[in-house]
């Protein structure tokens, strides 16, 4: 019961973090065609962010700057280096924010050096919010998960209740149409990718403080990333906080069990045949915890490419 | 231009076999280490430049290659069976070829970013499931064996691999090249263009792609393999993304609208890795920002610069292009250096060696070294110099550009009148 009852509360809120990341992702993508590859390198960026301004005015600071300075980036890549490569199809989009996450990496790895940072929450938050089974929860954990519910809910009232959103979403289905009633549709789009990329700074400067911030914190959640806006479908929203907390509490239990696929041929009957075979039957969950989420991400792309929530291929 | 090609093609192959001779081991240890490079790119881009499949999972079949390849030495090794050396890539081929096809049929049921996507999360796949399956990829440390002398040849030697790798990526080219000449390869570019016509036209698209896809894995596992052989070890993180990153990187720098462009750009890009490995370890930054660069304003890539010119231009023309091209020469140096200085001053200044120097001198910026001169980190002159270089390359960088279209404009006139 306590194994249960801890793992779904850590599993909804890495869920919800890889929601506040995954968010702007497949905001980007349904609106622009434009696979971010750089998204968890925003995140990663926010989170040195708020490193720098915790060390320097405070961690709140940090908290409001860092989605300011990582959408100002974004303006920028969007205004002076995508819009330039535009013409030549989506696949230079993609490879061009592919090089920009090198880049972004490199130049964390060259202020900061190669190993992670002490970026810490401040004191006064280090308390447990309650106690389970003999568990501290810690609050933080429920402060992150908070901010990402908050967000969830400002985009969701922006996206469907006011005129901005009615724009942003017909501009993702009939571009020259809103154009065409007077719209400037490339400043629609610079404003989207850089909301895009402030969320995931927002998320990088308020998991930071928790996780650990260093310059492989990108690639070790970028694949992630890619996994949950693609088993939410690309564009959908809704999709991708239903496919986060899928994918956090999938993680989250699979880390805490040992069963394999003997175990399951053992229901049949065949459990010793399995056992004696060895190799991939007998590959605890718990290992190949890893590459579930890849497993996953494939079966949706082959069975269903649109997604959970997506609407086209 | 046609007229000279077979005599360029004499030149350069009569180059490659007289490498040896002149270069010093670890140069022929980089020689090899580009030629498989050069391969590599080359397979990537029979589905990306010919088919326009971006994969984002060459690295698997590159892997699967090299551990086929090193099964078979073993196997060779301890006398299970016997297979000259020469012949061992063939087993690359086989691994490439038959996970290609399985691979390649799932894949190519999706087009676009949705099939970057499924190949990714193959290579991912293998990539978290590897370390696991020790039987076959040896855990974290990998496999590794010997290379069996074999038809009185010895391959303890780097120069006999160099030969042996300078064989099979000549013929391989030459297979990839011929590919291009069949009605299979025209197809691919037709597919490429527009593949719902070609459905139209009573082709089967999905197995067309299918086998395109696997013929590319064939020769990635064949570069996989003289890895393999080349360094006679191997493990699982030749799977990581890193390596399917890598080859797409130098792919599109070389130009993957033309056919020896990727293999330019691998063996150019490979050889910039190993030259500034050494020298710096912010190189991966250069090497980033070498990319983002092309991508901005060369999109067709080295090979796709060079076809342009030699195919819309004649030789007496490139006189207009002199000054232009002039100027982007000084444009780039003055980048570059201002650039390059202020990274490895901030790289310097940053590094803890330099942090402990402080601390002795009590906190105070003390004079740094880089490349065999002091500078004064609280000298205005150090930064206010490459600051300048920089801003004077941006504001030449305007008039080069106005020049060149003029320039081109001239070019094209003569050319044509």
């Amino acid at each position: 019961m306590e194994f249960l009852v801890v793992s779904v509360l850590n599993g909804v809120v890495h869920g919800l973090l890889l929601f506040m990341v995954s968010a702007g992702l497949t905001l980007i993508f349904g609106m622009m065609g434009v696979l971010n590859f750089a998204h968890a390198w925003f995140y990663m960026l926010g989170a040195y962010v708020g490193f720098t301004l915790t060390r320097s005015v405070g961690f709140w600071w940090g908290l409001i700057a860092a989605p300011l300075i990582v959408g100002g980036c974004g303006v920028l890549i969007e205004r002076y280096m995508l819009r330039r490569v535009h013409p030549y199809g989506h696949t230079h989009e993609l490879l061009l924010t592919f090089g920009l996450a090198f880049i972004i990496e490199e130049l964390i790895k060259l202020f900061y050096g190669d190993f992670p940072v002490n970026y810490a929450m401040p004191a006064y938050m280090k308390f447990a919010a309650f106690t389970l089974y003999e568990t501290n929860y810690p609050f933080y954990r429920l402060f992150m998960g908070m901010v990402a519910i908050v967000m969830f809910a400002v985009l969701y009232v922006l996206l469907t209740r006011t005129r901005v959103g009615i724009i942003v979403r017909a501009a993702t289905y009939r571009p020259v149409m809103v154009e065409a009633l007077g719209h400037n549709l490339p400043v629609v789009f610079m404003s989207v990718f850089a909301a895009g990329a402030a969320l995931a700074g927002l998320a990088g400067a308020v998991a930071g403080a928790f996780f650990p911030t260093g310059p492989n914190m990108a690639v070790d959640f970028g694949t992630l990333v890619f996994v949950v806006v693609v088993v939410g479908g690309l564009g959908s929203l809704e999709g991708a906080l239903v496919a986060s907390l899928m994918i956090g509490l999938f993680i989250s239990f699979s880390v805490g069990l040992n069963w394999s696929l003997s175990d399951l041929f053992t229901l049949v009957g065949l459990g010793p045949w399995a056992r004696e075979v060895g190799g991939l039957f007998t590959l605890q969950l718990s290992t190949v915890a890893a590459s579930m989420p890849f497993l996953l991400m494939l079966l949706v792309l082959l069975i269903r490419p649109a997604g959970l929530f997506g609407d086209r291929q | 231009m046609t007229r000279s090609r077979p005599l360029g093609l004499l030149v350069l192959a009569a180059l490659l076999l007289a490498l040896p001779l002149v270069l010093t081991p670890n140069l022929v240890n980089a020689a090899i280490k580009m030629m498989i490079a050069a391969l590599f790119a080359l397979s990537f881009s029979l589905a990306m430049g010919q088919a326009g499949m971006l994969s984002f999972g060459h690295s698997a079949y590159y892997c699967l290659g090299a551990f086929a390849t090193l099964h078979l030495m073993r196997a060779v090794e301890h006398n299970l069976v016997a297979w000259p050396t020469p012949l061992m890539p063939l087993a690359g081929a086989a691994a490439g070829f038959v996970c290609g096809l399985g691979f390649g049929w799932l894949a190519t049921q999706r087009t676009g970013v949705y099939f970057a996507m499924v190949t990714l999360a193959l290579a991912e796949l293998l990539f978290t499931l590897a370390p696991t399956w020790i039987g076959v990829f040896g855990g974290e440390s990998g496999i590794s064996t010997m290379r069996m002398n074999s038809w009185s040849i010895n391959f303890g030697s780097d120069t006999a691999v160099y030969y042996l790798t300078l064989a099979w990526v000549v013929g391989s080219t030459w297979c990839l090249w011929a590919f291009t000449r069949t009605p299979m390869g025209r197809l691919a570019l037709a597919i490429r263009d527009n593949e719902h016509r070609v459905r139209f036209l009573g082709f089967n698209t999905h197995g067309a792609k299918t086998l395109i896809f696997a013929l590319s894995t064939m020769f990635t596992g064949v570069a996989g393999a003289l890895l393999a052989i080349a360094n006679e070890a191997t493990n699982y993180t030749v799977f990581s993304a890193q390596a399917s990153a890598n080859v797409v990187l130098q792919t599109f720098i070389g130009g993957a609208g033309t056919f020896f462009g990727p293999a330019l750009g691998a063996a150019v890009m490979t050889f910039f890795a190993r030259v500034t490995s050494d020298l710096t370890r912010s190189w991966l930054l250069y090497q980033g920002l070498i990319f983002v660069i092309v991508m901005l304003f060369v999109p067709d890539g080295i090979g796709g610069l060079i076809s342009v010119h030699a195919r819309r231009l004649r030789a007496t023309a490139v006189k207009h292009l002199t000054v232009p091209y002039l100027l982007w020469l000084v444009v780039g140096v003055l980048l570059a250096v201002g650039l390059v200085f202020v990274v490895e001053s901030v790289h310097v200044v940053l590094s803890d060696p330099y942090a402990v120097l402080r601390r002795a001198n009590g906190g105070a910026l003390v004079p740094y070294r880089l490349m065999g001169h002091e500078f004064d980190p609280r000298s205005p002159w150090t930064w206010a110099i490459p600051a300048a270089l920089i801003v004077a390359g941006a504001a030449l960088l305007p008039l080069a550009r106005r020049l060149t279209i003029k320039g081109w404009g001239q070019a094209l006139n003569e050319s044509t009148a």
